[in-house]
């Protein structure tokens, strides 16, 4: 039998092989683009203003050396790589020159903040609900959750926000509609900015709740339904257990495993940002960045957030492959 | 306590704790500010990714129109794209006009005496010299080439005195500083002389020469509030009065939808631009929303000139007939209901009909285009149908009602004047004349290839001009052209500048508005400037289109000052050239549906008061600063 050790290091080496993979593929796509920095930022200094043909032919050259883009395609690879392995993606070609780790940095608390909270509230709830829907078939308000859920869950996620939106923020005007904070407020850990933070929040969570929970609720719901017959169930309740008992511990418990590999899935997959919810919202965070740096043909951030996601991704299931055999010593076999 | 009491009884507990609280917190849009004193302007830029940068001299490193150019920059001279606040031409950091000597190769600036940056430093010409010396040392700075290919030396004799000395005769010189959107801004000295490399700083906080200073600003980049300068008076933009509001916020509001809630809610004061249906939801719903027009078509056309471009190096396209042909399929009225609802002010010339143009150009050629004829190969037809725009308001008056006008001229100004006739009987007879023929329903090239034709249009991020194309594919489709919607999203601007299209919407007509001078694009179409097949064209002659008749046009006007009146005649040559050769197709203008809020603002600029642009990203909209009054 195969030590822990070896089995770590295995899945260590899938993880670096993944993550060297997914970098080198997004390197590829991102250089096959044809969209050209250059001409992005000449289009944007003289799609209005004056401006010679001479002057702009000038421009160009000049902004070609700037932005790096002379060099031989090998050249420019292994550039890349000697600043990968230092976490520096370079300077950012759209807000050059500011670096893409400085946008980053300043995007991926919010994306994590708003993201890591729904998704761990949206996986409590579902489960939770669907292993009460599941155990307790015959209540009447968890029959009528599951049908909400069961509606909500095929229902586009853009439609819901949009629906939130024109309810909460034009109909029934409770809550802000964009940004991730009042404008002018006082920035800092104060009672004014953390409650502002939070209301800005509300609407994109409750959108990413509502229609995430039906997932986590009916897959719930179907795995304790099928645990509901097990012999070691119905023995529990002939031998007079309590019944939160059963769901706790005897049922859920059970039920779990696969959720929480994909609770991991959806952690480590928050690090692409939620790009519709960024969108609709005008939430800041790296969804938002990723789609400006593709528009503006922006390498070096797409680079970075997709290399930040690929990492986070493969985090997510190197730790869940980890933990895995420490839950279930069965895997360690496998 | 049964389990669903319990669970009732925690989400209960969390709902007061967290969404209360919250909700209460959301009351009130700005915090710390009156709201009637401040004015609330939409950013089109959206979220700016390094907000903290506010060095505009850099290329494209931060934001231009979060207030920076608006409010906080000046340079020489001004001229509006309307009527301006005491005419056209304003002189900022400029006295008076320039003074060219006779060949211009020299150009003389008086400046202003007594306005003073933020910080309390006099304005002088140091900071007019410090600005091209320091932008042509750098060329990585983003005047530099423009300045370096243009100055020779620079002169300052007295403190309110500037001499540059040209390396070639150029009549437009002062261009360069003068505004239409943006122009070179001039560098506080003082400030950047210190810096070891202007290029790699970010000028945060900057010291402002215009009449507002950075108050505050969002590290992520979504707002930046700008406060009126205790000393506005030593400001240009303080000649003309007090500003009206003491805040300025720009801020990104988000997709179009949440631009016209944010209205209603009174939180948006200027929305920069909607599509026409969300225009149409705030008049109809928004009795505080005004508009350029009162009523319909509602929006401010811009001196930008939308247009069906023809790859002139691509082989199909050379023929004038092939052109014209593919001109007298569309159906204009049809392109005005399905890009604009009809909101389109149409013209069939290549200047946009805005500003002072339509007196200048559409209505004196009114005659010449009614006389135009065209040779089919078998007869000549009079192509132009002068009632065009008048047809567009019959047909919107049944559904629209009042909103439609019935003066002519007011039609004019709305919907345009005349456009071409659809005719598929006279773009036959064009297209056997360029030698195509038709082979059963559908049209082959002279090599016997079907006659394909790629549209190239933006997507979603230009809906309206993508509406546009998607008609006329459609129209040419119907009779016989293989015609497709290229949509290009991103990629457009990348390709339009390799010349990676047969067609595209998008437009190679930018004037002034407000001055009759059309060199402001035409300049870039001398044959000089069209880049060899393959190779990046600069802006703005997309179509990689010339024709010698065009150039001695161009240079006869190099030769002439800005304001001689021969200008006006070979302005008008040049139309009648780009009506028989019909390199582009002209169809509208740029109509931007700015809406403002007049809840806490009155004064804004309308059709009816056309002292300055209401969008809000122009420069040129400080304008509206000294003539905005709060509302009781």
């Amino acid at each position: 039998m195969p030590s822990y050790a070896t089995y770590l290091a295995q899945r260590f080496g899938q993880f670096l092989l993944v993550v060297f993979i997914g970098i080198n593929l997004t390197y590829i796509i991102t250089h096959a683009t044809p969209i050209d920095p250059v001409e992005q930022s000449i289009a944007a200094v003289t799609s209005f203003g004056n401006t010679s043909p001479e002057a702009i032919a000038a421009m160009r050259q000049s902004l070609r050396e700037l932005y790096g883009l002379n060099g031989a395609p090998s050249e420019q690879y292994l550039a890349f790589w000697r600043r990968i392995v230092t976490a520096d993606f370079g300077p950012s070609l759209s807000a050059f020159p500011t670096p893409v780790s400085s946008l980053i940095a300043r995007a991926l608390p919010w994306t994590i903040g708003l993201l890591a909270t729904a998704t761990v509230l949206t996986w409590a709830l579902g489960n939770l609900l669907g292993g009460l829907a599941g155990y307790y078939q015959d209540k009447i308000s968890l029959k009528v959750l599951a049908v909400i859920a069961m509606a909500l869950h095929p229902v586009p996620y853009y439609i819901v926000a949009f629906v939130l939106l024109v309810m909460f923020g034009y109909l029934w005007p409770l809550l802000p509609i964009a940004g991730g904070y009042a404008i002018n407020i006082e920035q800092g850990f104060n009672l004014g900015f953390v409650l502002s933070v939070l209301s800005h929040a509300l609407l994109p969570a409750l959108s990413l709740i509502l229609v995430g929970l039906g997932g986590w609720f009916l897959g719930m719901r179907a795995l304790t339904a099928n645990i509901v017959g097990e012999d070691y169930v119905v023995y529990a309740e002939l031998a007079g257990v309590d019944r939160r008992r059963i769901l706790g511990s005897y049922i859920m418990r059970n039920a779990l495993l696969p959720q929480v590999t994909g609770l991991a899935l959806s952690l480590g997959a928050i690090f692409n940002g939620a790009i519709i919810t960024e969108q609709v919202f005008g939430y800041p965070g790296v969804g938002a960045l990723l789609v400006a740096g593709v528009y503006a043909g922006d390498y070096g951030l797409v680079l970075g957030v997709a290399t930040v996601s690929i990492i986070g991704v493969s985090a997510a299931v190197l730790i869940i492959d980890l933990i895995y055999p420490l839950i279930d010593p069965r895997v360690r076999t496998v | 306590m049964p389990v669903g009491a319990r669970l009732r009884s925690i989400l209960l507990a969390a709902l007061v704790a967290v969404v209360l609280p919250a909700v209460a917190a959301a009351q009130g849009l700005i915090a710390n500010l009156p709201r009637n004193e401040t004015l609330i302007l939409e950013n089109p830029e959206g979220t700016i990714k390094n907000a903290g940068w506010f060095n505009i001299w850099a290329i494209n490193a931060g934001s231009q129109s979060n207030g920076l150019q608006q409010a906080a920059l000046d340079t020489l001279w001004y001229i509006d794209p309307n009527r301006g606040l005491d005419g056209v031409w304003q002189n900022s950091l400029a006295a008076e006009k320039p003074i060219y000597n006779a060949d211009f190769t020299e150009m003389t600036v008086k400046l202003r005496p007594g306005i003073y940056w933020s910080d309390g430093v006099e304005f002088t010409s140091a900071d007019v010299a410090y600005t091209v010396a320091t932008q042509i040392k750098h060329k990585n700075m983003r005047w530099s080439a423009a300045l370096g290919l243009n100055v020779d030396s620079i002169e300052t004799p007295d403190p309110t005195t500037v001499r540059f000395k040209l390396k070639k005769p150029n009549s437009r010189f002062h261009a360069l500083f003068t505004v239409r959107w943006n122009a070179i801004w001039i560098m506080p000295k003082h400030v950047f002389e210190k810096v070891e490399d202007p290029v790699k700083f970010d000028f945060n906080k900057p010291v402002s020469l215009g009449a507002y200073v950075l108050h505050n600003w969002d590290p992520d980049g979504r707002w930046y509030i700008w406060r009126r300068r205790e000393d506005w008076q030593r400001t240009t933009l303080g000649s003309y009065g007090k500003p009206g509001p003491t805040y300025l916020a720009y801020v990104d509001p988000g997709p179009p939808d949440k631009r016209v809630i944010a209205q209603m809610n009174h939180e948006l004061d200027v929305i920069h631009d909607v599509a026409p249906e969300g225009m149409f939801t705030l008049a109809k719903q928004s009795k505080s929303s005004v508009a350029w027009f009162k009523g319909f078509p509602y929006a401010h056309p811009d001196p930008t000139l939308p247009a069906l471009i023809f790859n002139a190096q691509n082989e199909l396209f050379k023929s004038r007939d092939v052109r014209w042909a593919l001109a007298l399929l569309i159906d204009i009225k049809a392109v005005s209901m399905a890009s604009y609802r009809g909101a389109a002010t149409i013209s069939a010339i290549g200047v946009p009909p805005t500003g002072r143009h339509p007196e200048a150009y559409h209505e004196p050629l009114q005659d010449w285009l009614q006389d135009f004829e065209l040779d089919t190969g078998k007869r000549k037809i009079k192509p132009y149908d002068r009632g065009i725009g008048q047809q567009i308001a019959d047909m919107l008056r049944p559904s629209m009602g009042d909103q439609i006008p019935s003066d002519p001229k007011a039609i004019a100004a709305a919907f345009g004047a005349g456009w071409w006739k659809t005719d598929p009987q006279a773009a036959a007879e064009l297209m056997e004349k360029a030698g195509f023929k038709k082979v059963g329903a559908s049209w082959h090239t002279p090599d016997g290839k079907p006659f394909t034709v790629r549209v190239v249009v933006e997507g979603e991020a230009r809906p309206v001009m993508t509406r546009a194309g998607s008609m006329i594919v459609e129209q040419w489709r119907r009779a016989g052209i293989d015609a497709k919607v290229d949509v290009a999203q991103g990629t457009l601007v990348t390709r339009r500048a390799a010349g990676d299209f047969d067609a595209l919407i998008s437009w190679s007509v930018e004037t002034w508005g407000g001055h009759q001078d059309l060199s402001f694009f035409l300049d870039s179409w001398h044959s000089q400037f069209v880049a060899p097949p393959g190779t990046p064209q600069p802006p703005r002659n997309w179509q990689r289109w010339s024709h010698p008749d065009l150039d001695k046009l161009i240079e006869a006007i190099r030769n002439i000052g800005f304001d001689d009146p021969k200008g006006l005649e070979l302005g008008r040559e040049y139309v009648k050239i780009a009506v028989r050769e019909m390199p582009t197709i002209p169809l509208m203008a740029y109509n931007v549906f700015t809406v403002m809020d007049t809840t806490y603002w009155t004064g804004y600029p309308t059709a009816a008061d056309p002292y300055t642009d209401p969008v809000p990203n122009w420069a040129n909209s400080r304008a509206m600063f000294v003539r905005l009054k709060p509302k009781g």
